[in-house]
């Protein structure tokens, strides 16, 4: 794709624990920062996409109540019941057919509201493994990191470092909810054991927050200052978790490589400035390396040893903390998109990488990334 | 983030949800169940890619038709992945410690092309272990049926 849609504005609000606020006052404030960075008015969107769930938020059909601070009355709307990034595949296609111009993406969740792991517990297949209460997406992610160090020789260490390296940037990041400046694999290791290798700092931490993004076509993008173009996207869906080989990112591979062909990237490790990456867990980010070809399979581990993912490297990964940073569900994916589009934009802020052109963003959803999308965003 | 401590909490509403669902579990997932109580443990076979999946799936994903075969697979099968469990998950959703820890892994049935989250035996377990299958056929719930795997040997 080339300069047909564009990113033209985004908001995120400060990722917390309890952000003490209605789901309504929450979409609303995310919504309308978006909007006004847009310099819109509600009357201007004509679709409205919400990424939400409706088992997180307690209620069948959750968009139901977002028709007011989402801005969608009487407009078209729908949502996914994924991260937010497919929310933008959505908005993406409704741009491209050429019936609009302007749409408002928000991904959201408050984990406060219900339930801690109890959310993705209901991914599971109900007629067994939901009911033997072994798996859920904490020892899930377990086992794929065991399957993927097996494969790969990747240590506990290396997988700490990982976290260790998304906390310290996160210190950088005003809307992370969990950082931690100066963190190393020591401290990583030393955090509550959950399942092994898998400590408490190597998991992105559910919270509260919400995120929008305003897309335009390119004929709405002309009067816009500093656009960051979409310039391809990919996504795979992959089989059922104990369907498939856990120790590398199948579907990831598939988007990934889907997404470059459109976008004319044919050496990734060369051509892409930066990424942000959506890794619920530590390991995954090594295991996203090798699926976004940066580096060969199974040398996740060597290419982050080289320190080219570390902020001062020359293909930072989660400048932003990435989901270890902060992670409201359904909204942590699409802040990759806002945050690979700030670096774009130079709007980064303390945790802003010199000349970035091109980056990589990547949302996932299911129980160990079943499904996966990447987009490859452009400035001028 | 420490003065959203002196905000004014915004009125909550605790109220439970407890839905109750009557799944079908499947044929295939009967045969499965049907099977365990008899220590047979069975898999279901693509006749196009000759797929084995276990448990059974009624379609087979690669291929698009009915994985209409079956097959009964020995007991014995690999650790492909495992992990030790300090936690368990609590009714609301919290993850607490649990007194002793716990091996989860997934195992791969020979003959088998898919896995099964299971418990194992013992204090430890590495990938590439083999274990065979603990079956409680007297066991009341059938989800109890295929109770847990241990080493073999």
């Amino acid at each position: 794709m080339d300069k047909e849609v564009a990113i033209i504005a985004y908001a995120q609000l400060p990722y917390e624990a309890d952000n003490n606020m209605s789901r309504e006052v929450m979409v609303l404030k995310a919504t309308r920062a978006a909007i006004e960075a847009a310099g819109l008015k509600r009357e201007d969107l004509d679709t409205v996409i919400t990424a939400n769930n409706d088992y997180n938020d307690g209620r069948t059909i959750s968009n139901m109540r977002l028709v007011e601070p989402a801005g969608s009355w009487h407009k078209n709307e729908s949502k996914v019941e994924m991260d937010g990034t497919f929310g933008v595949l959505y908005a993406l296609t409704r741009i491209l057919s050429g019936d609009h111009d302007i749409a408002l993406v928000v991904g959201e969740s408050q984990a406060s509201v219900y339930g801690g792991i109890l959310p993705g517990i209901m991914m599971l297949d109900p007629t067994f493994d939901r009911q033997r209460w072994l798996l859920n997406e904490v020892s899930a992610a377990a086992l794929q990191a065991s399957a993927y160090m097996a494969a790969a020789g990747v240590s506990a260490e290396q997988i700490a470092a990982v976290a260790a390296k998304n906390l310290d940037n996160a210190a950088l990041n005003p809307f992370a909810l969990r950082s931690l400046k100066g963190a190393d694999a020591k401290k990583v290791l030393a955090s509550r054991p959950l399942y092994s290798p898998i400590t408490e700092l190597m998991t992105a931490p559910r919270c509260d927050g919400a995120c929008a993004v305003v897309m335009a076509s390119a004929k709405a993008a002309a009067k816009v200052e500093k656009p960051v173009w979409i310039k391809g996207v990919g996504f795979s869906h992959d089989s059922y978790v104990t369907e498939r080989s856990l120790d590398s990112m199948g579907s990831l591979k598939l988007a990934a490589d889907a997404c470059y062909r459109q976008a004319g990237i044919e050496d990734p490790a060369s051509q892409i400035d930066l990424a942000e990456v959506h890794e619920c867990f530590a390991h995954e980010e090594l295991m996203a390396y090798e699926a976004l070809g940066f580096c060969e399979p199974l040398q996740g581990g060597v290419f982050f040893d080289s320190g080219a993912t570390r902020l001062d490297g020359k293909l930072p990964v989660n400048a932003s903390g990435g989901a270890l940073g902060a992670n409201a569900e359904y909204a942590t994916g699409l802040a990759r998109i806002i945050e690979a589009a700030m670096q774009i934009r130079g709007d980064a802020g303390r945790h802003q990488v010199k000349g970035v052109k091109t980056a990589v963003a990547h949302g996932q959803t299911g129980i160990c990334a079943q499904e996966n999308i990447v987009y490859v965003l452009g400035g001028e | 983030m420490g003065a959203k401590a002196a905000k004014d909490p915004v009125p909550r509403a605790s109220i439970p949800l407890n839905p109750v669902f009557n799944w079908s579990v499947g044929n295939w997932m009967e045969v499965f169940y049907d099977g365990l109580r008899e220590g047979k443990i069975m898999g279901s076979k693509c006749p196009a890619c000759g797929r084995v999946s276990l448990p059974p799936r009624m379609i087979c994903e690669r291929c698009f038709v009915k994985a209409e075969e079956w097959v009964e697979l020995p007991s014995t099968a690999t650790v492909q992945a495992c992990t030790t469990a300090s936690v368990k998950v609590a009714e609301n959703g919290d993850l607490v410690d649990l007194d002793a820890p716990e091996i989860i892994a997934m195992v791969k049935h020979d003959g088998a092309d898919t896995c099964i989250a299971a418990r194992l035996e013992g204090k430890e377990a590495a990938v590439g272990t083999k274990v065979e299958a603990v079956i409680d056929t007297g066991a009341e719930n059938v989800l109890d049926l295929l109770a847990s795997y241990k080493a073999v040997g």
